[in-house]
């Protein structure tokens, strides 16, 4: 094997290529695919620094400085959307993270067998869905009409009537996390169980001869067995933090809950598409694609840092 | 299963003291109530569907429908616009999952000669596509000067090629024997029919996952359906029952909030309508779940432990 790989070093580079001849012709498509579908919209984005027109075209538009950019920050709107992505995705980090690892090791403690497998594949399900059909379940069962969640709480008396909690600006935050919460922890824990999976059982087996219960077991060796994954999750959660995904909001959110729950994404396809302010929208966009292209590499470098085995690619 | 034997072991020795047995009484209480909480809005839509608009009345609950009724799926399976929805969804869920493995097979492939000049040029042309895009408004005034509005295809393409994918295919890859191909090459064969005789039968495992992972994200999408393409021709399932629940929630926004009851005074409340179509979305997922589980879980730690 490596007597080939190093044989062609001697050759000529163009006799080298005319060997892997084949190998640049099936990177035409995939070349062809990033270059009009990824890279062209990146030409694109200098209509954010221009006065764009239509009929004119993204070349023929004049250019505006930054005067988008601004608009942009003298924008109440901008700053409000700006304040609930930072708000929500701040708060997935604090609730669904530690959610997921603890939820984690609450299913490893589960004995092996039927009632694990079931739950197992009951906690997967809600992942394969989508956000459509999520928000459809949600807005049924938060429904004042006959939702379940109103009937339980008029029953009990807790509440006197029913109250439309899609409309209700500060039900938002809960719905949005508890939602999400439906819909990924029990898929988020897959990554931890598998890495519980690799401990040795040795470590166990010491452990108890020692005297160890459960639940020292747990803190002292499942936990700081997952540890290195934790770490590794939560920097690059870390990384996301300037992006809520579009797919829960817009599929959550009402024009009554606007004011707690329009994020930036949301609100560039408003303003953007609906309101066809192609050339500010696009600035919206740019500003918050370098700051997350940002974090996303300090994240990684990081994580890389912090965890030796860590590698992306 | 090692796994198995293990955590059964690990039990048994802690079995006994009365803090793991609390413990283990909440425990299952706590994921018995989140299996319920996940399991009873589907039940839930499906009750709604299979009842009559009479038997849904305010402030109540129905956890089995008082009378089993078809009349919903009789009125939803009446609108032509759910088959052409139905036969576009399956149509860009086999067509764009088909395009997006071949395009990431391609790019795989080549990916694996490491000795090939100007490759690390390629990886890294395709490397930024992953940590930087244009962004929304960018994307849709390329896809409109392409002509691509209006046009199945705008289903198919953009989503053709992905990184990520592409990674974790060539690391399947790289653990196939490099002498398999030498002896081929030894016969004759040139490279376009070693990767589709030798190595793709090869890989088929993780074929498998990222198609099925890219099948699932082609069934669930409807952001490009709704902002690329208005006509009724080319509507999907996930967007047609994003528009329905949407036409009714700005009705109950602009009336009072008890416009629904107003509605139930029709044959067929919205929500039935809602539940049918929900259900109609969710039960292809449903049937090929149990290959999702498998495939599903083996493709994240492929992502995770090579990737």
């Amino acid at each position: 094997m490596t007597q080939l790989s190093v044989k062609p070093r001697k050759e000529p580079l163009l006799v080298r290529m005319k060997r892997f001849s084949a190998f640049y012709l099936f990177l035409l498509i995939p070349l062809a695919q990033v270059i009009i579908f990824n890279y062209m919209p990146m030409y694109g984005i200098q209509i954010a620094f221009k006065d764009y027109k239509m009929r004119r075209g993204i070349n023929g538009s004049s250019w505006a400085g930054l005067e988008h950019f601004q608009k942009m920050f003298s924008d109440t709107t901008f700053y409000q959307v700006l304040g609930n992505t930072l708000r929500l995705s701040l708060e997935s980090t604090l609730i669904i993270f530690p959610a997921t690892v603890i939820f984690a090791l609450m299913m490893n403690e589960l004995r092996a067998g039927k009632f694990k497998r079931v739950t197992q594949t009951i906690t997967y399900l809600p992942h394969f869905l989508s956000w459509v059909v999520v928000g459809g379940f949600v807005t049924q069962v938060l429904s004042p009409t006959n939702g379940v969640l109103n009937f339980l709480l008029v029953k009990l008396g807790i509440l006197d009537q029913p109250v439309y909690f899609m409309i209700e600006p500060s039900a938002f935050d809960a719905i949005y996390i508890l939602s999400s919460m439906w819909k990924e922890l029990g898929w988020g824990v897959i990554i931890y169980l598998a890495t519980i999976s690799g401990i040795d059982p040795t470590l166990y087996e010491a452990a108890s001869i020692d005297g160890a219960g459960r639940f020292k077991k747990v803190r002292h060796i499942t936990f700081p067995s997952i540890l290195p994954t934790v770490t590794t999750m939560l920097i690059l959660q870390m990384g996301t933090i300037m992006s809520v995904g579009f797919d829960p909001i817009f599929n959550l959110y009402t024009p009554g809950t606007y004011s707690t729950a329009d994020v930036i994404s949301t609100y560039v396809y408003r303003r953007g598409l609906l309101d066809t302010k192609y050339d500010y929208t696009t600035a919206i966009g740019l500003f918050q694609n370098v700051v997350s292209l940002t974090l996303v590499l300090l994240s990684n470098w990081i994580a890389r840092k912090a965890t030796p085995d860590y590698r992306i690619f | 299963m090692k796994a198995k034997a293990l955590s059964r072991r690990r039990f048994r020795a802690a079995d006994g003291s009365v803090g793991g047995t609390v413990f283990d009484i909440f425990n299952y209480a706590f994921i018995t109530l989140f299996c319920i909480s996940i399991l009873f809005p589907m039940w839930d839509m499906i009750v709604q569907s299979l009842s009559r608009a009479e038997d849904i009345s305010y402030m109540s609950l129905n956890l089995w429908p008082k009378h089993v009724t078809l009349d919903g799926y009789k009125y939803v399976f009446s609108d032509k616009l759910l088959f052409i929805a139905f036969r576009n969804s399956i149509l860009r869920t086999a067509i764009g999952s088909a395009y997006h493995l071949v395009v990431c097979c391609l790019a795989a492939y080549t990916m694996t000669r490491h000795e090939m000049p100007f490759l690390k040029v390629f990886t890294g042309i395709f490397l930024i596509t992953m940590f930087f895009s244009g962004g929304m408004i960018p994307a849709y005034l390329n896809i409109k000067n392409l002509g691509l509005l209006e046009n199945f295809l705008v289903y198919v393409l953009p989503g053709g090629f992905s990184m990520y994918n592409t990674i974790i295919i060539r690391n399947y890859f790289f653990s196939i024997d490099r002498s398999l191909e030498e002896s081929a090459t030894i016969d004759g064969a040139n490279s376009l029919q070693i990767m589709v005789k030798i190595i793709l039968p090869l890989s088929l495992p993780v074929l498998a996952t990222v198609g099925l992972w890219q099948m699932v994200a082609q069934w669930n999408s409807w952001f490009d359906n709704m902002v690329y393409c208005r006509s009724d021709n080319l509507i999907t399932l996930q967007y047609m029952l994003k528009r329905i629940t949407n036409n009714i929630a700005s009705l109950t926004d602009s009336s009072s909030q008890y416009a629904m009851m107003m509605e139930q005074s029709m044959v067929f409340t919205p929500q039935s309508i809602i539940a049918c179509t929900t259900v109609i979305t969710v039960v292809p997922i449903i049937c090929v779940y149990p290959f999702l589980q498998k495939y599903f879980v083996k493709g994240i730690m492929l992502g995770a432990v090579k990737g």
